[in-house]
């Protein structure tokens, strides 16, 4: 089994050259954790057992396990137990009266003791990486619903700007928190902003409520002397100078072949940002092993003459990805393992 | 300006209340219905559509639009009920059994309304023989299917498939986020659109 050295990812992060090739996922399904793991989670919150992430992540041949910091996220109301959902599920804020009567968590009121915990787990040369509870436009949207939100900024901007300076207060004070950890090695900001054919909002909105607060989450990751990493779907050509120049973004993740293949995007990109993952979901899910290593082993190539680039798939390892495809993946990255 | 040119311009800023106003004062200056709606709204959010698709406007812009739009033909209704105006078609939409997405097919219906076609909205979650039944209720002529789930667009097969064994004489079209011409052809779907506005497009070829 190779041993994790974070040096490797943060090679990457920096755009340069990594040592060996460098594995990165945004995160994958508990199921599998348990198997690379080799044990069950044994109690209800799973990220309070990170030495099972760290088993997991090691095993796969990562130089980190990712996990939230801590139980913090902002109540969107009764969840459903579906797989798929709508953006329009459910509004619980649509009106100033609304807006004042939603109770907001705080980031500071929760406990983080985990990220500390992980120390005694994690082995020499490892990190984690810490993700986000959904990001800006993510979770503005779980509190109005998308059309909703649409109406308000139309309706009522001075609104939506609150709500946008609710979320995003909160979530610059959590990454701030959990970058202050040194079992941390860098930051994940989660936020979807895509959808195939542009962002959600105009550019001129997300310049205006979301991208700020992005700017402001990278600056205390950065004061913390760590990298920020963007995972964000969709399509955003449009905005992809503001995440390099102005949010000032160490890493891009998420591609899809549909958009922008990564192939593609690691030849406009490289040099002025690193590029992580970005195999396309649909292409691993429905692949076959051979299929996907000889893509992967021919974006690993590309990826390690300029550098800059960590292999993995195009945003996360759910279920419905077969296990042999994920082990196909990691396999190119030198990981062989029999499960 | 023309008062319909004022409509139009009102319905792409989304002002609700001015298109509402001035629908009430274009009938009182004698329009016709059918001239209000097709050179009045429709061709406002036609404009829209191309735009959209040009990524000059985004969806926010869209269904604010539309919420305008929406607002002038209720006010509309009855006169065109009267005066025998006919939608340019009926289509079938909704999104396969298993997603609950709907974004991407509410703005499908919204292109689609605003070309003139009436829109069976099944909604999400919705089972193939359900889109079958509906098509053969309503005698439509398109079967639209969305799907934004690697998991779930199998079940554009299951449509296609149900609509073949019961020759039915109506179009299957399909779009989301990980479908593309290639899969769509692979199910035999007819169409594979990737944005909204060329869906509305291509489905007011067929009725023509």
């Amino acid at each position: 089994m190779r041993e994790p050295c974070f040096d490797n990812l943060l090679k990457v992060l920096r755009k340069q050259v990594p040592d060996r090739p460098t594995l990165f996922e945004f995160a994958l399904n508990d199921n599998l954790v348990e198997i690379l793991a080799g044990e069950r989670f044994t109690h209800g919150s799973h990220e309070d057992q990170p030495e099972i992430f760290i088993k997991a992540f090691k095993k796969a041949g990562f130089d980190y396990a990712s996990l939230r910091g801590s139980a913090f996220r902002l109540d969107w109301g009764e969840q459903g137990a579906k797989h798929s959902k709508s953006l329009n599920e459910k509004s619980l804020i649509y009106d100033t009266a609304s807006f004042e009567k939603y109770t907001w968590a705080n980031p500071e009121d929760y406990d983080y003791s985990r990220l500390e915990r992980a120390r005694q787990f994690l082995p020499d040369g490892m990190k984690l990486i810490v993700i986000g509870p959904g990001g800006v436009l993510e979770n503005v949207i779980e509190l109005t619903g998308f059309d909703n939100l649409c109406y308000m900024l139309a309706d009522e901007p001075e609104l939506v700007e609150a709500i946008f300076n609710n979320v995003g207060e909160r979530l610059v004070k959590y990454y701030e928190i959990c970058a202050s950890f040194d079992t941390v090695g860098a930051l994940v900001s989660n936020d979807d902003w895509g959808f195939n054919t542009g962002t959600m909002l105009s550019p001129a909105d997300m310049r205006k409520y979301v991208f700020p607060w992005h700017k402001k989450i990278v600056e205390v990751i950065h004061k913390a002397g760590k990298p920020a990493i963007l995972h964000s779907c969709g399509n955003l050509k449009e905005v992809m100078d503001d995440i390099i120049y102005d949010m000032g973004y160490d890493a891009k993740h998420s591609f899809e072949d549909k958009i922008f293949p990564v192939e593609k995007a690691y030849d406009e990109l490289a040099g002025k940002i690193a590029v992580l993952g970005g195999i396309d979901m649909d292409f691993v899910a429905r692949g076959t092993p051979e299929e996907i290593k000889k893509r992967c082993m021919a974006m690993l190539e590309k990826g390690m003459e300029k550098g800059g680039y960590a292999l993995g798939t195009g945003n996360s390892v759910p279920d419905f990805i077969p296990v042999q495809n994920f082990l196909a993946i990691i396999s190119c990255a030198g990981v062989d393992i029999k499960l | 300006m023309s008062i319909l040119n004022e409509m139009s311009e009102a319905l792409q800023k989304g002002k609700k209340k001015e298109v509402e106003e001035l629908v009430t004062k274009a009938v009182g200056e004698g329009f016709t219905p059918k001239q209000i709606l097709e050179e009045g709204l429709l061709a406002g959010m036609n404009i829209i559509g191309t735009r959209f698709k040009a990524n000059e406007v985004y969806v926010p812009e869209v269904l604010v639009a539309a919420r305008a739009m929406n607002a002038g033909i209720a006010l509309l209704k009855p006169l065109l009920v009267s005066s025998g105006v006919q939608p340019l078609g009926t289509i079938i939409l909704g999104t396969v059994e298993g997603d609950l997405h709907d974004i991407g097919k509410n703005l499908v219906k919204i292109m689609m309304e605003g070309k003139g076609i009436n829109v069976v909205d099944l909604g999400v979650d919705v089972p193939a023989d359900r889109f079958i039944e509906a098509a053969k209720e309503h005698d439509a002529k398109i079967i639209c299917a969305s799907s934004l789930l690697t998991t779930t667009m199998m079940k554009m097969k299951e449509i296609v498939d149900k609509a073949r064994a019961e020759n039915l004489s109506v179009k299957i079209m399909v779009g989301g986020a990980p479908v593309n011409e290639e899969f769509a052809k692979s199910i035999g779907a007819d169409m594979y659109k990737d944005d909204a506005a060329s869906a509305a497009d291509y489905a007011v070829t067929c009725f023509q």
